[in-house]
């Protein structure tokens, strides 16, 4: 029950500190494309083992804290206020042990969006 | 003693710090993530604050550090982010792919996972690539990002600070925010403001001041050491030794008070053995002379008199405490509502109503009927979560604040806390809330449990020995052990103490209201407790870091009483006065805008003597609640020179001298007049306990004493019964008859102490019957308050010259003012 009202004060960020910002991130990242392009000059590409469990629809692994049960939860968001969520699987590595976790991701995401799109337009085919 | 407990109580150190944002402090586990460079692992959150980036992607491209690991509590666990396929943990490469069919994504380096072929032939969509860090923050979906609420009440930290504190942890990784901000050693501090951005920026202005002060403190009482006292011995009713002597004061401004703790020593001769021991001053007489507990009984040489050194042992706990109540104000979010926290700050907050059922009656019983303006402090005070009450001399802020209490505490929101700078105002607040009904446990400080209180059977020390139940005889019994022999076996005392400690908490809990000072609701016993309720009284009195001591445990409704038209707290180091320590929490608040309920009508003063504070300290608007008759004295024949008016300016031309210290003024003129002026008083009837001699200086103060034991007109004892004070120590109190010696008397240097309108309020409010003030016009009226004081009095025909017994109207000549006090 402690709300409080604050009136609003809209925060500026000096457009100079942005520009200079974003030119720093972009440099880091150019810089970190660069590096790994050294690094792994020479060496063999690497593989990529799939979980083929996951696309048999078995959901056994539920790490994800805080999060309930799967069944009602968009019913419940959409009352919410309208931004529906989605549950996805996040693989992730233990060690050399692959996990899932459920985690919820905003339908409006552009990783989402393009599947769904993909899957509507599947269907269409 | 006191501070025993303090040791393994630490303030503000709670988990709440271990993750929290390096730069703003948010330490949600869903908004922060850890820097996973080894020698860095700090943690940050997520949001932007007022920079364009958020403050984790801040600190990994201005620290070029690139790997950071998730929060155990977040959702995914605690999690180093690495590309799925490589094991590349280059955030700045990271970023999530989906799955063509079911709900499946995972991290994939850009470099060079997303080209490789084999990851083609799967089914994943590597054209839909959703990098890890987009537009300047991590994705929200994965670290969250701090709520409008959690943001508001975090440290606003700029982009060039992000720069500074950056470029520090290069050659200091543990560097702080707050080692930014700290002065050198001679920079003047930081002043204070009346906004600030957030408890971090209050904190970074308020601890240097503190500091300052507590430097100050420290020095001046580790030089009061004394040698060649005369003890006289005597033991206490709880078989503890005490000694008495006489401790000069020199006039400076330092007072010794009782809890305070001295160290008592002997050099040691042919027949005893060097020897010294702490005490607490537990008593102080009108002769300056003080009663100091001893702490240990054994050995002392209690057959000498004579040739022994005392010296102040200097306690950092009540500074300690207003640091530790910074800290946790700003980093601990249940220590104030939200409310509360952005309006002490000075953010725009909309207004707030508390929704309760009012009584029907604001009084309360066992009080006075409350007046119109008292009705509507209450009224309005028991609707709002700030509030602040005024309340010029003798207007009744004691009884209104009881009724407040009384009514808070019937509304069933958990104990109450009241507070207030001073023990003395405790105390007469506390006497009064127990008037009510209500179950009120005084705390008091351990050193001043030997210290008489009119209030001794509301202490919590007092209702633990008295608790007469039959489970508590085990403590009864080690009680009485302890009693008689003075002191008990080991296994015994970590009995007695733990069975003391649960007994003090079982009625402390029980309570309906807890008083303590500012200070003292820093004492660990309250550690555990939580207030919403707080009210505390004389609070203009108060710094604002001692104001903070009992809000921060859980205020969501807050009271403050005082006057800031009267004195501030004394400061005594002049670099933290200049840069405002001085200045209260709730004159801070009036500046905000708070306005403060003024109680409007004065029982104290003659109304011939409330009219000119009124006029001039509060706009008119004090109405007097006695009339002329009932301040009235009948068999009092004193010569005043208007019948109704008790009260004159009494034109003196004495020189003022620099007193012995060099620190002070005295005037030997007026001294002698205030002499004659004291005769008359007790020639016409008046006793001594009437009379109070109040003067800005303790040069004076100490003349006068002086003076009149020796040159006194009648017997001695009269004399020395009468309270000679500095006008500072008699705020709060009042005399049938007061008497002003103002002192200053040159034509060249300023007035100095007198020149503060609020020292000149409180000496003219103190009386009930009668008032006379001594002093040189020519002076005094360059001031434009004292100016137009003098003309009151020239108006009314009471600014008088000549002999007691023949006194005339001055015609002296007022000099023009110069400039107006602000
Ligand atoms: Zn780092
Ligand atoms: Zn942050
Ligand atoms: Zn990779």
């Amino acid at each position: 029950d402690d709300e409080v009202r604050i009136r609003q004060k809209v925060t500026e960020v000096d457009p100079l500190e942005a520009a200079n910002f974003e030119q720093e991130l972009r440099a880091v990242v150019q810089e970190s494309v660069e590096q790994r392009r050294q690094e792994l000059r020479g060496r063999p590409a690497l593989h990529m083992v799939m979980p083929i469990t996951l696309f048999e629809g078995s959901n056994r692994d539920h790490h994800g804290r805080g999060f309930g049960g799967e069944s009602g939860d968009e019913a419940m968001d959409e009352e919410a206020g309208g931004n529906k969520e989605v549950q996805v699987k996040v693989l992730v590595k233990r060690g050399n042990k692959q996990q899932t976790k459920q985690m919820y991701i905003p339908s409006d995401c552009s990783l989402i969006q393009s599947t769904k799109q993909k899957e509507a337009a599947e269907f269409e085919e | 003693e006191e501070t025993g407990d303090d040791d393994v109580y630490e303030f503000g150190k709670g988990d709440f710090t271990e993750h929290a944002c390096r730069y703003c402090g948010v330490s949600n586990p869903a908004c922060v993530v850890r820097c996973n460079v080894p020698s860095c692992r700090k943690w940050f959150c997520n949001s932007r604050g007022n920079t364009s980036g958020s403050h984790i992607v801040n600190h990994l491209v201005r620290a070029k550090h690139k790997e950071v690991c998730l929060h155990k509590d977040s959702p995914l666990g605690e999690t180093i982010l690495e590309c799925y396929n490589c094991g590349c943990r280059n955030v700045f490469l990271l970023g999530f792919i989906s799955a063509k069919t079911e709900s499946v994504v995972v991290l994939l380096c850009r470099e060079p996972c997303l080209n490789v072929n084999a990851l083609k032939d799967m089914n994943w969509d590597l054209s839909q690539w959703c990098p890890l860090i987009d537009d300047r923050c991590f994705l929200q979906w994965l670290v969250k990002i701090p709520s409008e609420q959690e943001q508001l009440r975090a440290r606003q930290i700029s982009a060039q600070q992000i720069n500074k504190v950056e470029e520090l942890w290069k050659s200091n990784p543990d560097a702080t925010l707050e080692d930014l901000e700290k002065p050198g050693v001679d920079d003047e501090p930081q002043p204070v403001a009346v906004k600030y951005e957030d408890a971090y920026q209050y904190q970074n202005v308020f601890a240097p001041l503190i500091k300052l002060e507590a430097d100050y403190d420290k020095m001046m009482k580790e030089s009061q050491s004394k040698d060649n006292l005369t003890v006289r011995w005597d033991i206490g009713l709880n078989k503890k030794r005490i000694a008495y002597f006489v401790f000069p004061k020199e006039d400076n401004e330092l007072r010794l008070v009782p809890g305070d703790e001295l160290r008592l020593r002997y050099s040691g001769d042919a027949a005893h053995p060097a020897w010294q021991s702490v005490g607490h001053v537990i008593k102080l007489t009108a002769q300056e002379e003080v009663a100091l507990e001893l702490r240990v009984s054994q050995g002392v040489p209690v057959d000498v008199n004579h040739g022994f050194s005392v010296d102040f042992v200097w306690k950092s706990t009540s500074f300690d405490r207003m640091q530790g109540a910074m800290k946790t104000f700003a980093v601990d979010e249940t220590s104030v509502s939200g409310y509360i926290y952005h309006h002490l700050l000075g953010h725009e907050v909309e207004v707030q109503m508390i929704r309760n059922t009012l009584p029907r009656r604001f009084g309360a019983p066992g009080l006075p009927e409350l007046n119109a303006s008292q009705v509507f402090a209450v009224k309005n005070v028991l609707q709002r979560p700030i509030n602040l009450i005024q309340g010029p001399p003798g207007t009744g802020k004691t009884v209104t604040s009881a009724a407040i209490v009384y009514h808070m505490a019937k509304q069933g929101q958990g104990q109450v806390l009241v507070c207030a700078p001073s023990n003395v105002a405790v105390d007469q607040l506390a006497e009064k809330i127990s008037a009510t009904g209500l179950k009120v446990v005084r705390l008091c400080a351990k050193s001043r449990e030997a210290v008489s209180s009119p209030v001794e059977h509301l202490t919590l020390h007092y209702q633990v020995r008295h608790l007469d139940t039959s489970e508590k005889s085990e403590l009864h019994k080690l009680q009485q052990l302890k009693d008689e022999q003075g002191e008990l076996s080991s296994s015994d005392e970590k009995k007695y103490k733990a069975l003391k400690r649960a007994t003090e908490r079982e009625i402390s809990q029980s309570a309906d209201v807890i008083c303590c000072t500012c200070v003292g609701a820093g004492d660990p016993r309250l550690a555990n407790f939580r207030f919403r309720q707080v009210l505390i009284d004389e609070s203009t009195q108060a710094t604002e870091p001692e104001c903070l001591i009992p809000l921060v445990l859980g205020a969501k409704q807050v009271v403050l009483v005082g006057d800031h038209c009267q004195l501030g707290p004394v400061i005594m180091c002049k670099k933290a006065a200049r840069a405002g320590l001085a200045q209260s929490l709730f004159e801070r608040l009036v500046l905000l805008g708070v306005k403060p309920i003024r109680l409007q009508v004065q029982y104290r003063m003659h109304p011939a003597l409330s009219e000119f504070p009124s006029n001039s300290f509060y706009e008119g608007t004090l109405q007097n609640g006695v009339t002329v008759n009932e301040r009235q004295l009948t068999g009092i024949d004193f010569p005043w020179p208007v019948p109704n008016r008790p009260m004159f300016f009494y034109v003196q031309m004495g020189q003022e001298e620099i007193s012995a210290s060099g620190t002070s003024y005295l005037n030997r003129t007026e001294a002698a007049n205030v002499e004659k002026i004291v005769t008359t008083f007790l020639r016409s009837g008046v006793v001594p306990s009437q009379i109070g001699v109040i003067t800005p200086y303790e040069g004076q103060r100490a003349y006068i004493v002086n003076y009149m034991s020796r040159n006194g007109a009648l017997r001695q004892q009269l004399y020395k019964e009468i309270e000679v004070a500095s006008v500072d120590s008699f705020q709060g109190r009042e005399k049938d008859y007061i008497i002003l010696s103002c002192v200053r008397s040159n034509e060249h240097q300023g007035i100095g102490f007198l020149n503060d309108p609020r020292r000149l309020n409180v000496a003219l409010t103190r009386a009930r019957y009668g008032i006379v003030i001594l002093g040189n016009p020519k002076v005094l009226s360059k001031q434009l308050l004292w100016n137009s004081l003098l003309t009151h009095y020239k108006e009314h025909e009471c600014l008088v010259e000549g002999p007691l017994n023949n006194l005339k109207q001055s015609m002296v000549q007022f000099q023009k003012p110069k400039k107006i006090y602000n």
